[in-house]
């Protein structure tokens, strides 16, 4: 094809991709009205028709032009109603009788508007195989730790009410039948980070084999099978950890247990950097070498040639542990390992060292002097993986134990505070907006006292998981106070930060807690302050909180900016 | 662009979704080369497909009235298609569902989305491997 053709035909594509965003537009105008009627519990079976039919061919046709982000959403949703569909399908109930959907589904649908106002459609459309990839970019970006959730099934009627409350808890979830599970494999070879493979008891032994048929066996780690059945004997628990199975949960379900479960399984098992490695060593080609072998087993690494570089490089890079060569040209390491710990913040900071000493006896010196370990060099890569890999591992847990609230496994009170400092400092620097809020449950005393601690604790548990898993990896969450939460949302200007949290606001609203035959909701308040505008962090919190107070005073249940006052604009 | 060393010119292609069809006719004419002809409904491939005489036939599955299938059964009821291989075109890609429009005797399946800058690529390579 000539350049003049090619140029002809991109022009043309262009316009037809224009026409179709337009005609996507007014679909999801469609489609809102039909959310509208799930929130009211009027869509009719009919409108329940329409709607699918109408996602069906966005699912069809949006990636075609050019919005493949589309195409997928309304893929999933599509995917969530077709068990409705075919099931009203069975039935003889009238067709104007309202059907009862899941409020969160309305939610997606009406997300999909956003999806097609945003796009700044691609000029090269993408494939079907591109897709799951596209969208799990998106994740990445914009709310990272989002765990993903993938239930099969024989009969999927069972498992979607159960999807659809922890889609309430901010999964990302999928419900496929274990007979048309092609797509969906091919969908989770492309996803980077682990899913939570879920399905009953009787399947277990199916999603097992199509685990081990469909998934290279050095990916299993990454997609672990939790169980979900009626029985809680001796022998059926076996029979289920005989399989292979990495959880189960028994009927009646404890959903905020089984939502912490998934939730702990996905951070544990998920491929995100492993490790933060400082390689001190001053054989620039072995240290680069090591870098190499360490980057490619997914771990972050920066090298120090330069021992007197070596305190400022820790501050900025935090790495989880120090690999030293222990002989440097003009230094010792074990001498630069002492200096480390001069420095309070870098006493628990594992140190390694790499050496070509094999006398025990110099060995148990260099630890006196405040090593942790040595790889006697030389090493192979594997081993050197490994052993850098488990540690990164065990540092970690150890600094989320010292770090980490019990409850909630949120940052504690002075961390998120210190953040708050972190963040002022990164927005001068680069010139971002960031956001501080600060959260509170609503009457928080009477739930304690109406449904007891136990119950109290599982409600500050879910809004930790809420806001897990609706923020993005690059926010930081702490645990302020008894119920109140502080967040950092870094790079995030004040009108998206109003409208994120409003709409965690709203999500934590209709989640629904049960004591035994009880039920009972509960609501929280919130008040954001922009971080630039105050020339303290200890300000920001304070503003943040200021605000929450308004809102409290003003009526419960809602988001509050922070006003500057009259006075700050004299500066 | 001229495709040398084989026969396949003429694909009829039969969506009901007008923009598909249009972005379709950019795909297979402009790109692929292709002589090729929309149709908007299952009816009206059977009204056009005698004369046009097509080397292949694309179905959409889901349209309204006459669906893929049924199209493809009222199509070899036609001297000029009783043989023309055809392909279809699904956004709901499962295996029970490809073996189904396999044993209708579709050469193939194409998942939808496609893309409009390979869809043609696509259909030779299918069309060589099997027809």
């Amino acid at each position: 094809m000539t350049t003049e053709a090619h140029d002809q035909l991109q022009k043309r594509l262009k316009l037809l991709q224009d026409r179709f965003v337009e005609r996507a537009q007014s679909d999801v105008e469609t489609l809102g009205r039909f959310a509208r009627q799930i929130e009211q519990q009027q869509l009719s079976r009919l409108g329940l028709v329409e709607c699918y039919q109408l996602l069906h061919r966005m699912a069809g046709s949006a990636g075609t032009f050019g919005l493949p982000k589309l195409g997928a959403a309304a893929r999933s949703i599509e995917n969530q109603l077709k068990p409705v569909v075919e099931a009203r399908d069975r039935q003889t109930d009238s067709p104007d009788d309202p059907i009862a959907l899941p409020a969160d589904l309305a939610m997606q649908i009406h997300e999909l508007t956003e999806l097609v106002q945003k796009s700044d459609v691609q000029t090269k459309p993408e494939t079907a195989d591109e897709h799951s990839h596209q969208v799990e970019d998106a994740y990445e970006g914009s709310h990272g730790m989002q765990v993903q959730v993938m239930a099969l099934a024989h009969d999927t009627g069972y498992l979607s009410g159960l999807m659809a409350d922890l889609q309430g808890y901010g999964f990302a979830c999928d419900l496929v039948s274990l007979s048309e599970s092609r797509a969906a494999i091919e969908n989770l070879k492309q996803r980077s980070g682990a899913t939570i493979l879920l399905c009953q008891d009787s399947d277990l032994a199916d999603v097992l084999r199509f685990r081990t048929d469909h998934i290279e066996k050095n990916e299993h780690r990454r997609f672990p099978v939790v169980g979900i059945g009626r029985q809680n004997t001796f022998e059926s628990l076996y029979r289920v950890a005989e399989q292979g199975a990495t959880a189960y949960f028994s009927e009646p379900l404890d959903m905020p247990a089984l939502a912490e479960r998934i939730e702990s399984l996905a951070l544990e098992r998920g491929s995100r950097p492993q490790g933060r490695v400082l390689i001190v060593d001053d054989d620039k080609e072995l240290g680069e070498r090591y870098c190499l072998v360490l980057n490619n087993a997914g771990m972050k690494t920066k090298l120090v040639s330069d021992p007197t570089k070596m305190m400022s490089a820790l501050s900025a890079f935090e790495p989880d542990i120090v690999l030293m060569d222990v002989q440097l040209r003009a230094h010792s390491g074990v001498t630069l390992a002492r200096m480390i710990r001069y420095e309070p913040r870098w006493l628990g900071l594992p140190i390694v060292y790499l050496s070509s000493e094999d006398n025990p006896e110099v060995q148990l010196d260099a630890l006196a002097k405040g090593a942790d370990e040595f790889l006697v060099k030389p090493v192979t890569d594997e081993y050197l993986v490994r052993s850098v890999r488990i540690r990164c591992y065990r540092a970690r847990q150890l600094s989320d134990l010292m770090n980490r609230d019990s409850l909630t496994g949120l940052l504690k009170h002075s961390l998120i505070k210190q953040e708050v400092e972190r963040e002022l400092a990164r927005c001068r620097r680069s010139g971002q907006f960031s956001c501080v809020v600060m959260l509170d449950l609503d009457h928080f005393k009477k739930v304690n006292d109406t449904w007891g601690h136990g119950q109290g604790d599982i409600v500050i548990r879910t809004l930790a998981h809420l806001l897990r898993n609706r923020l993005r990896e690059s926010d930081t969450i702490g645990r302020y106070g008894g119920e109140e939460f502080l967040v950092v949302l870094s790079d995030c200007p004040i009108e998206q930060a109003e409208e994120l949290i409003d709409d965690i606001r709203a999500r934590f609203s209709e989640l629904v807690f049960t004591s035994g035959d009880d039920s009972f909701q509960v609501t929280m308040s919130a008040g954001i302050a922009a971080i630039n505008d105050f020339p303290l962090a200890s300000e920001a919190i304070e503003a943040a909180d200021q605000a929450l107070y308004e809102r409290k005073q003003a009526g419960r249940n809602g988001v509050t900016v922070y006003q500057r006052q009259d006075r700050d604009q004299d500066d | 662009m001229r495709y040398e060393g084989n026969d396949l010119n003429k694909v009829l292609y039969v969506e009901d979704d007008a923009d598909i069809r249009a972005i379709a006719e950019l795909a297979l004419q402009d790109v692929g080369g292709f002589s090729a002809k929309l149709c908007s409904s299952g009816a009206e491939a059977v009204e056009v497909a005698p004369d046009f005489q097509p080397d292949l036939i694309l179905l959409d599955v889901m349209m309204p009235e006459m669906d893929g299938p049924e199209t493809l059964k009222a199509l070899r009821k036609l001297e000029a298609t009783q043989t023309t291989p055809v392909i279809f075109m699904t956004a709901r890609i499962q295996r029970t569902e490809i073996e189904e429009y396999l044993s209708l005797g579709a050469l193939g399946v194409i998942p939808k989305p496609f893309d409009p800058m390979t869809l043609a690529d696509e259909i030779r390579r299918i069309y060589q491997e099997l027809a």
